[in-house]
């Protein structure tokens, strides 16, 4: 048994290597730039894409949390918390971006359009400044209710007086919508329109539940390194765990079922706007990554998490956790990668450094923001009652 | 040691509470008796297992049935479209299996959801239309708000006497003889 | 720690104090067993019964003259019949919801609407039954619908959402079946054991199959529920989707849309939450079961109607942009004739029924006003039909051909058939009512527990 303080050394020590290691790849990176700069943006867009996932999934399963209630969520909250006050280096990040808009995106090249009548259709919206108004303007929504949840979090750590978890409570409803709104025009503009004359409409719906299932994962992680540490190891029961693990359970089910959907209409209506989307991501090797997904997404961990005994176990219950997080980054390569490569299966040594780099740096600021609060919610008046329910 | 009694189902005791049975019954498997059963008049958690019972056959039996009913769909589909009577429709392959999805998922919940509501009963005995205990004109209550524990003759240790004497010893309510 | 956890619970309780495993009991069963039948249920069976007899007769008619008495014709092809199917599968989703999903969540306020839930999907699942099968040219001949050897050497056609309908439906209407008798079991050996007439204690005897409360028989019992709940809630979200997959599969604009499958799953649900409230709110009155389906109830009903209902409205947008972003001139008119065509009121109404309306429920003071509730309910299950009908019949009276162009309305037996299945699904409720216990007996005992221990301490 540990109490907070007594690991912090560890987690300093955690932040200086991940940190370490995020700027070391990202060099190496720069160098991929420098040399291949078409694959540099691929890679990149593939990293950031994956991390913002879980900043964003992060302020999600927050307010679901704060408007379900129940044991597990008070004992992710301050991590979900700490990811999503990451959200100010994801901006910065985002900016490199602007860079490779005529690389990542063909509605950014005026000679494609120009060809095209329905890319010039589609120009009053696709064009290269008003995705920078609106980015700007997801990120803008988002920092606001991370602003406000994590100072009224912190304000009622501080204080005896209720009123700021209402506030939160009241803003939680509003925080889902407006998260899945953006979310959905954020995944139309970052990747859904890698091919222009794609679409489809749960394409959204289906990101958002990949993001939430990713931070479900990721929070799973992190409570199991940290189930020993006081004050969580006197709260958490195996019942957490349950929870936690049913959690995944559904959201594995929910991203099976919005995948299927898609490809299932797509599939019999066999329409020449739609169906390239997926002969393209079914052939030349790609189909193979396909499979690996439903096998390493879907059938494997849902059998695993059927089990009740996995989900009582926080260790086996975090190898699940790590799977889904891996294959996260897989299927998220698998939307991405074919519209570059639809010669075939490829992949470049960029497509794993960039990841790694900006994952270095994302979990270095993730662990300097955990540290910086106590690891449950002080004076939360939801919080005993959540954890005093199963104690007898 | 004890005499058999053939001419009696068991000997009941009542209890107002379901904290009391549970004791009760913990009291019963402890002092050696294993014929025996309670009831309640909602679920009560772990009176089984203070009875004895261990671990439910259910689970298994459904999950079989899933896989039965699913492999089942899908081998219905795929023999009617490709061995039965190939047609080609709208260009589709023959083995159209994400066509073949939805029915066989289906089957799966269907034949599951029959083994367990099926396994349930058949495990459980029912539907019995004669039952001995139902002779104890109070077990009307059983299913309103009173609670008992029942054991039955057939038990090794069961003497009308001895087990008359353990029952009340409990602080039962009342204890009385269950006629066959 | 019991105490505790009372007083995070009492703000507004989901049982009233004061009750008892007894005064359930009592209460509950004396509602079928001793108590007078009111004179509103007289009333409201009288009039359900009289608009089931219409339907009766519609039904007969319409088998005299053919499908040729309603307004469906070329190119609106699907009319009445398939709005109506889609209306009251998706009212019957709610029931399911409560009594699985909920149940799943450990939601404790389920249990006393569960069972009303339950039946209410049962007869919402039997009145959309009948239309496909009326929608048939020759109805006689439905079993070809099932895969069975036969002399003409045919199977069904696999590839055909129609078929995934068959067994989707037939699917959900057993296991909800068997959902809703095995909830009941329990309770008919309670009145079964309180019955007064023979008659009635035999029928129940036999319908409780000789239940006696066994603690291992309820330990199994517990499983195989449980199982059950895990089977019925991806069930329930896989029939609305495969109903869904009736349109999206076709390439019409306006149905072939990938966002179908969820929004068509939430739009079951509002419609459903929005029957349960409008059943609800009336029962709880007429029978005094105030103390057992509180305020609280009626509040998060209110609340999961408004977030399904933003699902519905997150789904018309995205098919509103989609149709603008996919640069296909056909989507684009599909979205443009429904805003401006001829069947713009009724879009509008739609809008306003299903979007607008319901925006009230953000605000405390609608969720716990049962009036306020009562109309809002209404006002969504209007708006669920005309979204059915603006899907079904604006896609389809624009054809791809303008010369193929043309009209839709209901006739005088479209009407009367569909008013007539309201009839069927109310008289359905109204005999339920009567011969069973509304509110399940034994789970409501659970309840009790802790308020029951408070007391002893």
């Amino acid at each position: 048994m540990n109490d907070f303080e007594s690991i912090k050394p560890q987690l300093n020590k955690i932040q200086r290597q991940t940190l370490v290691v995020g700027v070391v790849a990202l060099v190496v990176c720069g160098f991929g730039a420098y040399t291949n700069p078409a694959q540099f943006f691929q890679s990149y867009l593939l990293g950031y894409i994956f991390w913002i996932g879980l900043a964003l999934g992060s302020l999600a399963l927050m307010s679901l949390h704060h408007l379900v209630g129940g044991g597990w969520g008070f004992a992710i909250q301050r991590l979900l918390e700490a990811a999503t006050r990451t959200l100010p280096l994801l901006a910065l990040l985002f900016l490199p971006l602007f860079f490779g808009m005529k690389e990542l995106y063909v509605w950014a090249r005026p000679e494609v359009v120009a060809a095209d009548p329905i890319l010039q259709h589609k120009s009053s919206y696709l064009n290269v400044g008003f995705f920078w108004i609106r980015s700007a303007g997801y990120f803008l929504i988002w920092f606001i209710f991370i602003f406000l949840i994590n100072k009224w979090s912190l304000a009622q750590d501080k204080s005896e007086d209720t009123s700021f978890t209402e506030r939160i409570q009241k803003i939680s409803g509003p925080a889902i919508l407006v998260y899945v709104l953006t979310m959905t025009f954020a995944s139309i503009d970052w990747v859904m329109s890698l091919d222009p004359h794609w679409f489809s409409t749960i394409f959204g719906f289906i990101f958002v539940i990949g993001q939430v299932l990713l931070t479900l994962a990721f929070a799973v992680i992190v409570i199991g390194r940290l189930s020993n540490v006081k004050p969580l190891s006197d709260v958490l029961q195996k019942q957490h765990f349950h929870d936690l693990g049913n959690l995944m359970l559904a959201f594995v089910s929910l991203w099976v079922y919005v995948s299927l959907s898609q490809f299932l209409i797509i599939w019999s209506g066999n329409l020449p706007e739609e169906i390239p989307w997926y002969i393209l991501r079914l052939n030349g090797g790609w189909q193979w990554l396909a499979l690996f997904i439903v096998v390493f997404h879907f059938a494997l961990p849902f059998m695993v998490l059927l089990s009740r005994r996995t989900k009582r176990n926080i260790q086996t219950l975090s190898k699940v956790a790590i799977a889904i997080m891996f294959m996260r980054l897989i299927e998220l390569f698998w939307i991405i990668a074919p519209n570059f490569h639809p010669e075939g299966f490829s992949v470049h040594w960029l497509d794993i450094a960039a990841p790694i780099g900006i994952g270095g740096l994302w979990v270095s600021a993730f662990v300097r923001q955990l540290k910086s609060r106590a690891l449950l919610p002080l004076n939360d008046p939801r919080v005993e009652a959540a954890f005093a329910i199963k104690h007898h | 040691m004890a005499e058999k009694e053939k001419n009696i189902y068991g000997i009941m005791a009542e209890f107002d509470s379901a904290d009391e049975l549970v004791a009760a019954s913990h009291s019963t498997f402890a002092e050696g008796y294993r014929k025996m059963d309670a009831y309640s008049p909602y679920p009560v958690h772990g009176l089984a297992e203070a009875i004895g019972f261990k671990k439910s056959k259910l689970p298994m039996l459904v999950l079989i049935g899933a896989i039965v009913g699913g492999v089942l769909g899908f081998s219905m589909q795929y023999y009617a479209s490709v061995e039965s009577y190939p047609l080609n429709i709208g260009g589709r392959p023959l083995n159209s299996w994400p066509s073949f999805l939805p029915i066989t998922f289906e089957l799966t919940i269907l034949v599951a959801a029959f083994s367990a509501v099926l396994g349930m009963f058949a495990l459980n005995g029912l539907p019995m239309p004669y039952h001995p205990v139902f002779n104890v004109p109070r077990f009307a209550l059983a299913s309103r708000d009173q609670f008992f524990l029942c054991i039955e003759s057939k038990d090794p240790k069961f003497d009308r006497k001895e087990t008359k004497k353990f029952l009340e010893s409990l602080k039962a309510r009342t204890v009385v003889k269950v006629d066959p | 720690m019991a105490e505790e956890k009372d007083k995070t619970k009492t703000e507004s309780p989901f049982i009233e104090p004061g009750h008892t495993y007894g005064s359930i009991t009592d209460k509950i069963s004396s509602m079928i067993l001793t108590r007078k039948t009111p004179l509103g249920w007289f009333i409201g069976f009288g009039i359900a019964f009289s608009l089931m007899m219409v339907l009766l007769f519609s039904i007969t008619y319409l088998f005299m003259k053919g499908t040729g008495i309603w307004g469906l014709n070329i190119p609106v092809g699907w009319g009445f019949a398939i709005i109506n199917f889609v209306w009251w599968i998706g009212i019957g989703h709610a029931g399911t919801l409560i009594s699985a999903i909920l149940l799943l969540f450990r939601q404790e306020w389920r249990t006393s609407i569960n069972r009303f839930a339950e039946a209410m999907t049962l007869f919402a699942v039997a009145a959309a039954g009948i239309f496909p099968l009326i929608h048939m040219g020759r109805p006689w001949l439905f079993y070809w619908l099932m895969p069975y050897p036969n002399t003409m050497n045919l199977w069904p056609q696999f590839r055909s959402p129609l078929v995934w309908d068959v067994f989707a439906v037939s699917t959900y209407a057993l296991v909800s079946l068997l959902f809703w008798y095995t909830g009941l079991v329990p309770d008919f050996g309670s009145l079964r054991d309180r019955a007064k007439n023979k008659f009635a204690q035999k029928a129940y005897g036999i319908l409780s199959m000789g239940w006696r409360g066994s603690a291992i028989h309820w330990h199994r019992y517990e499983t195989a529920y449980l199982l059950l709940a895990g089977l019925a809630t991806p069930l329930v979200i896989s029939v609305h989707t495969i109903v869904s997959f009736d349109f999206a599969m076709a390439i019409i604009p306006g149905w072939h849309a990938t966002i179908f499958p969820p929004y068509f799953v939430a739009g079951a649900v509002y419609a459903g939450f929005a029957m349960v409230l409008t059943l609800i709110i009336p029962l709880r009155k007429v029978y005094g079961l105030q103390d057992f389906i509180t305020i609280r109830h009626l509040r998060n009903m209110a609340k999961v109607m408004l977030a399904t209902g933003l699902i519905v409205a997150y789904g018309y947008m995205m098919e509103a942009f989609t149709a603008w972003y996919s640069g296909s001139e056909y989507e684009q008119f599909m979205i443009l004739n429904r805003m401006r065509g001829p069947y713009a009121p009724v879009f509008w109404a739609l809008i306003i029924c299903n979007v607008v309306v319901p925006q009230f429920l953000w605000f405390e003071r609608f969720q716990s006003k049962v009036g306020a509730l009562f109309a809002i309910a209404i006002v969504v299950n209007i708006g669920m039909w005309l979204e059915r009908f603006i899907i079904v019949v604006t896609s389809l009276h624009r054809d791809f051909l303008p010369s193929s162009w043309g009209m839709y309305a209901g006739t005088f037996w479209d009407w009367s058939i569909y008013f007539g299945s309201i009839g069927l699904f109310f008289t359905l409720m109204f005999i339920f009512l009567r011969i069973m216990p509304a509110i399940s007996i034994f789970e409501m005992r659970t309840l009790v527990k802790g308020s029951k221990k408070k007391i002893e301490n």
